[in-house]
């Protein structure tokens, strides 16, 4: 089980990054999710307010 | 070296741009670096703002005011409208102006701007600068101002915990809305769990039948793409066949204020400061005035050839001198709320206000009459303490 983003829905606000507890996603020209640091533990699927992100 | 700075401030929003603009005096030479292209675009903010709240840190230009409301309402759960009729005036503000034009006003004063750059980390460097390596180039600054919104990664970088609890995050989705329905005179406010659990709905005529809709939710009440469907249902309920465009969404960081706000040749404002009214969100002035203060005592650090840590805590200092009441009384009313704020609780406040004439309710009299049956004033709460 991974994290999915679904580009077409972020809106790259951010949200998302400041209830990661483990620095796990980045926004630059679009928001990446670096699967190594990414413990799956969901605080930022459930915080997005568009619903762009899955596992 | 070329990329080499005396400040560096990271994120062109109002804190960050208000930072520069206040940093560049006496040769000091200063940089922003923003991760948009434009600045300003998209607007994430309902740009409501207490009149006063404004004019105490900036002169606004008039193009930046899309309207001027003398009124607000707040909606109780159960639909009962309490009219507030002598409170402060807002501004409903554009944003994209208002962003825009400090930036340049930033850059005009000697700021060297590098939009469209993200800053992927900071390091401190032997001699105590500080290396920033973005998308784009190398950035080497003596002081580092860090202004990076709700996502607050560049304190983190630098060993502040910057992770918001869930409770003390607000998710929010909003949008234009084109309506009959809007009220041209009041700015709305609607409370209840089926309408926003853990937050509030608003409504900000902006002029031309036009009014930014929005609401935010508790991060732990939010589910995927929760706050965008409660939105959807919101103007469908309240502004029936409008036109909606510009749907946009954001985070509101309703924590406490990060502690300390600086250390050896590093400031945090803004939101990335976690420096907004717990209680309403509001984080404009706020970003406004620490921008304002961060810059000049960087600028005056480095003119007195120190900046570390005890020179640069003047900043946080006066920021709490300031806002630290404020701030904490807003976030102990907003965890009240968490626990206490039914919809029940909530009806019964504008109950007994809802008998009052509007033009007689002001912040003593709501205070006067609610607080003697209520530990807390709820409705008022929102704008007494912006």
């Amino acid at each position: 089980m991974s994290l999915e983003i679904d580009k077409a829905v972020c809106d790259q606000c951010g949200t998302c990054i400041s209830v990661c507890p483990l620095d796990a996603l980045e926004l630059t020209t679009e928001l990446r999710v670096d699967v190594a640091k990414c413990i799956v533990c969901r605080n930022c699927v459930k915080v997005c307010p568009v619903g762009a992100l899955r596992t | 070296m070329e990329n080499s700075f005396d400040i560096a401030v990271v994120g062109g929003g109002p804190a960050g741009s208000m930072s520069a603009l206040n940093a560049c005096r006496d040769g000091v030479s200063v940089c922003l670096i923003e991760r948009k292209t434009e600045f300003g675009i998209p607007v994430r903010c309902g740009e409501g703002i207490g009149k006063k709240g404004l004019m105490r840190y900036i002169e606004p230009r008039q193009e930046w005011i899309k309207a001027t409301v003398k009124r607000s309402v707040m909606v109780s759960p159960s639909g009962i409208k309490v009219q507030l009729a002598n409170v402060e005036e807002s501004f409903i503000l554009d944003r994209e102006k208002m962003d825009a034009d400090l930036v340049k006003m930033a850059e005009k004063a000697g700021t060297r701007i590098f939009s469209g750059t993200t800053v992927l980390s900071v390091k401190q460097n032997t001699d105590k600068t500080y290396t920033m390596v973005t998308t784009d180039v190398s950035i080497t600054a003596k002081i580092v101002i860090i202004a990076d919104g709700v996502e607050s990664k560049i304190a983190r970088c630098l060993g502040w915990n910057t992770k918001l609890d869930l409770k003390d995050l607000e998710t929010s989705a909003f949008a234009r809305v084109v309506s009959p329905f809007i009220d041209k005179e009041s700015c709305v406010f609607y409370t209840g769990s089926a309408v926003a659990p853990g937050g509030y709905a608003w409504v900000f005529p902006r002029g031309n039948g036009e009014a930014n809709v929005g609401l935010a939710i508790s991060g732990d009440h939010s589910n995927p793409g929760f706050a965008r469907k409660l939105l959807d249902k919101f103007i469908e309920k309240e502004f029936p066949a409008a036109r909606v465009y510009n749907y946009h969404c954001g985070g509101v960081p309703v924590g406490k204020w990060l502690k300390p706000l600086s250390n050896d040749g590093v400031m945090i404002v803004g939101d990335a400061a976690r420096q907004v009214n717990a209680l309403s969100g509001g984080g404009i002035s706020f970003s406004l005035f620490a921008g304002k203060l961060a810059g000049s005592v960087a600028s005056k650090a480095l003119n007195n050839g120190n900046v570390n840590y005890a020179a640069l805590d003047e900043y946080e200092r006066t920021w709490k001198k300031k806002f630290g009441k404020q701030q904490e009384r807003s976030y102990k009313l907003k965890e009240f709320l968490a626990k206490n704020g039914s919809d029940a609780f909530l009806n019964r406040i504008a109950q007994s206000l809802s008998k009052e004439n509007p033009e007689k309710i002001n912040y003593l009299r709501v205070f006067l009459k609610t607080f003697a049956k209520h530990p807390v004033l709820l409705y008022k709460a929102f704008l007494l303490f912006r």
